[in-house]
């Protein structure tokens, strides 16, 4: 366990070396959220939608803030994949899925909480209609931050699902350019779930991919009542139980038929 | 017998035998079955143990693994080629304890294969291989807290952060006592000249200190077996000398099992009392380094700095070089003793040395005629 707890230390270690990638990170996810802010200010003037303005511009922000919680980025590990260097991990007196399902976690709560604080802070300060506006209520809030951290562990086993995927395919940008296409898309990133048609929504909040971020952030708005936040938080477990059982299969299987590349 | 069971009673301490075998009779009362049961195990491992101690520490029986390679389509054919290459033919050896062996072969032989099926990353298609009792690739866990590994192309430590914390998840990682880390690491920091580098990133060393820390990161846990693959890949010369003096140490004053793959002949003359040579998959050679060389070791060069020469016996190839002369010849035709009497009655000489063939030669010639 100790050896688990060490290499999401190490992992939180090396993502603050990087302070300049932070600051560029929250620049660029600032001007994102400000554009799709000014672009939902323009489709609500011309034609209002059942969604209040103001739950719109806090979804955009709190997925803004949380983006590089979504996006798998770490060429570390698919370097290794790629370039034989996972043999080193593999002689080591570990379960080889804990070991990278920690690392990923933490260099995705590192990397988001990093970016998060300052682009909150900062969507605060910007005036009703246009920032990000407080929780239905305190234990709404409560709620959304245990949501935030299921879906933390979910797509942490998600990624390590593509990750093992990318063991068979060898390379890893093709897989991971779709996968980010999919993730994107289906977690609420590029444009709010809440904003697809009713029998979409029915389906699409069913999927992996929403329980991410945009199930807490439901719950922080109030657009998930509180009555309901148990049983949204179960479907989030659920897929987080179920992900993980199928990387732990996919893992072991490839440990069997694995081969090390670059000699 | 199925290995693990094997290993598993062979490895059942003394002294749970010892309480075991006085509870039989002084414990709390047994059935008959329950005494004969116990009685059976007992003398069953004791069997075992004698077994092993007859056993060697590696024992590799007929290996075999081969890879796929999917090569590019060829124009004008719909499926693209597949070839399957074998990296291991049958291969069988074994090694003792505190042995410190030398692995060569020609790129792409099934050296670094055979490492890594040794060390549970790879299964292999057929065949059986037992290291300290245990099969690599069933008992990996188990096995590889036993063992430590080089790859001289690859890094285990973490790039952008100081090698000591890269050490200290180590630590975590095989569970080393910290009392047991801090004097291993104090000794090997001394010994591989790292004390100074500790707190400085990966990414900022050179490849010579690098390769110092990965070896240190590799003997953290105390391995009692380390492979090494390829470890002066790219050393510099003081670096090398340095290395190889340490890997001498560590294997006289720790008794660490070393099985060293390299091209770097003068790492195996230096070190290996024992070298196997491997080519396509297969064992050509196991023994003695100089018994390998003396087989292809046939001329010598006599190079003499004198101003003119006399006329040589036959057997002889004499050529000019500068103001000196190369003189080939084989040892077994013209006596070196009587080529050096007959030069120093004949001319003055200013310089005389003999040198055998360079190393790399010599195997070069060996892998041409083994048809490598």
């Amino acid at each position: 366990m100790k050896a688990y707890l060490s290499a999401f230390r190490m992992r939180w270690k090396m993502e603050v070396q990087y302070r300049g990638a932070v600051v560029g990170g929250v620049a660029c996810q600032v001007l994102f959220g400000l554009i799709l802010v000014a672009l939902y200010r323009a489709l609500y003037r011309g034609r209002p939608q059942s969604m209040p303005l103001s739950a719109i511009t806090t979804y955009v922000w709190l997925q803004q803030a949380f983006f590089r919680m979504l996006l798998s980025s770490d060429p570390e590990l698919m370097d290794k994949i790629r370039t034989g260097g996972i043999a080193y991990d593999l002689c080591r007196p570990l379960q080889l899925y804990g070991y990278y399902y920690v690392r990923i976690m933490a260099q995705k709560m590192v990397g988001s909480l990093l970016r998060a604080i300052p682009m909150l802070a900062f969507a605060a300060l910007l005036p009703e209609g246009w920032g990000i506006s407080l929780p239905a209520s305190w234990p709404a809030l409560a709620v959304s931050v245990c949501g935030v951290a299921l879906g933390l562990l979910c797509v942490s086993a998600l990624e390590n699902i593509s990750m093992g995927f990318t063991m068979r395919t060898l390379d890893f940008r093709g897989v991971m350019a779709l996968m980010n296409l999919v993730m994107t898309t289906l977690s609420g990133n590029i444009l709010p779930l809440t904003l697809f048609p009713d029998a979409w929504q029915k389906v699409i909040t069913l999927l992996p991919y929403a329980q991410l971020l945009d199930t807490p952030i439901r719950l922080y708005t109030g657009e998930y009542a509180l009555a309901r936040a148990p049983g949204a938080l179960a479907v989030q477990a659920a897929w987080t139980v179920l992900l993980i059982l199928m990387g732990m299969l996919l893992w072991q299987r490839n440990q069997r038929r694995l081969i090390v590349q670059g000699g | 017998m199925h290995p693990p069971f094997a290993a598993r009673l062979r490895s059942t301490p003394i002294i749970y035998r010892v309480t075991g075998g006085l509870s039989i009779f002084f414990g709390k009362p047994l059935t008959e079955e329950e005494k004969y049961g116990k009685l059976f195990f007992l003398a069953l491992s004791l069997l075992l143990n004698l077994y092993g101690g007859t056993m060697s520490y590696i024992a590799v029986e007929n290996l075999c693994k081969t890879f796929t390679v999917r090569k590019k389509r060829e124009k004008g054919k719909l499926l693209r080629e597949k070839t399957v290459i074998q990296a291991l033919d049958s291969v069988s050896f074994s090694i003792e304890r505190g042995e410190l062996v030398g692995y060569i072969g020609p790129n792409g032989a099934g050296k670094s294969t055979t490492v890594k099926i040794l060390s549970g990353i790879l299964t292999p298609d057929g065949g059986s291989a037992l290291v300290g009792g245990r099969v690599p690739w069933k008992e990996r866990k188990a096995h590889v807290r036993h063992i430590g590994v080089v790859f001289g192309q690859r890094s285990q430590l973490w790039w952008d952060v100081p090698i000591v914390d890269s050490f200290s998840l180590l630590k975590d990682i095989y569970r080393i006592p910290e009392a047991d880390y801090k004097k291993r690491l104090d000794r090997l920091t001394g010994a591989l000249g790292l004390e100074e580098l500790l707190r400085t990133p990966l990414r900022l060393l050179s490849l010579g200190q690098r390769m110092r820390a990965e070896l240190c990161g590799s003997l953290l846990h105390g391995p009692e077996l380390l492979f090494l693959d390829e470890p002066t890949i790219g050393l510099d010369a003081v670096s090398k000398l340095a290395l190889r003096d340490f890997l001498q140490k560590e294997n006289r004053e720790k008794g660490t099992t070393i099985l060293l793959t390299t091209h770097d002949m003068e790492d195996i003359a230096a070190l290996c009392p024992r070298v196997m040579v491997l080519g396509h998959g297969r064992k050509l050679f196991d023994g003695a380094l100089p018994d390998l060389l003396s087989r292809y070791d046939t001329e010598r060069v006599m190079t003499v700095r004198c101003d003119a020469l006399p006329p040589l016996p036959e057997g002889c190839r004499a050529q000019r070089e500068g103001d000196a002369y190369k003189i080939v010849y084989h040892p077994d035709e013209n006596r070196t003793a009587d080529l050096i009497s007959l030069l120093h009655q004949s001319v003055p000489i200013r310089e005389l040395t003999v040198q055998g063939q360079n190393v790399d030669h010599l195997i070069a010639a060996m892998y041409r005629e083994m048809d490598l």
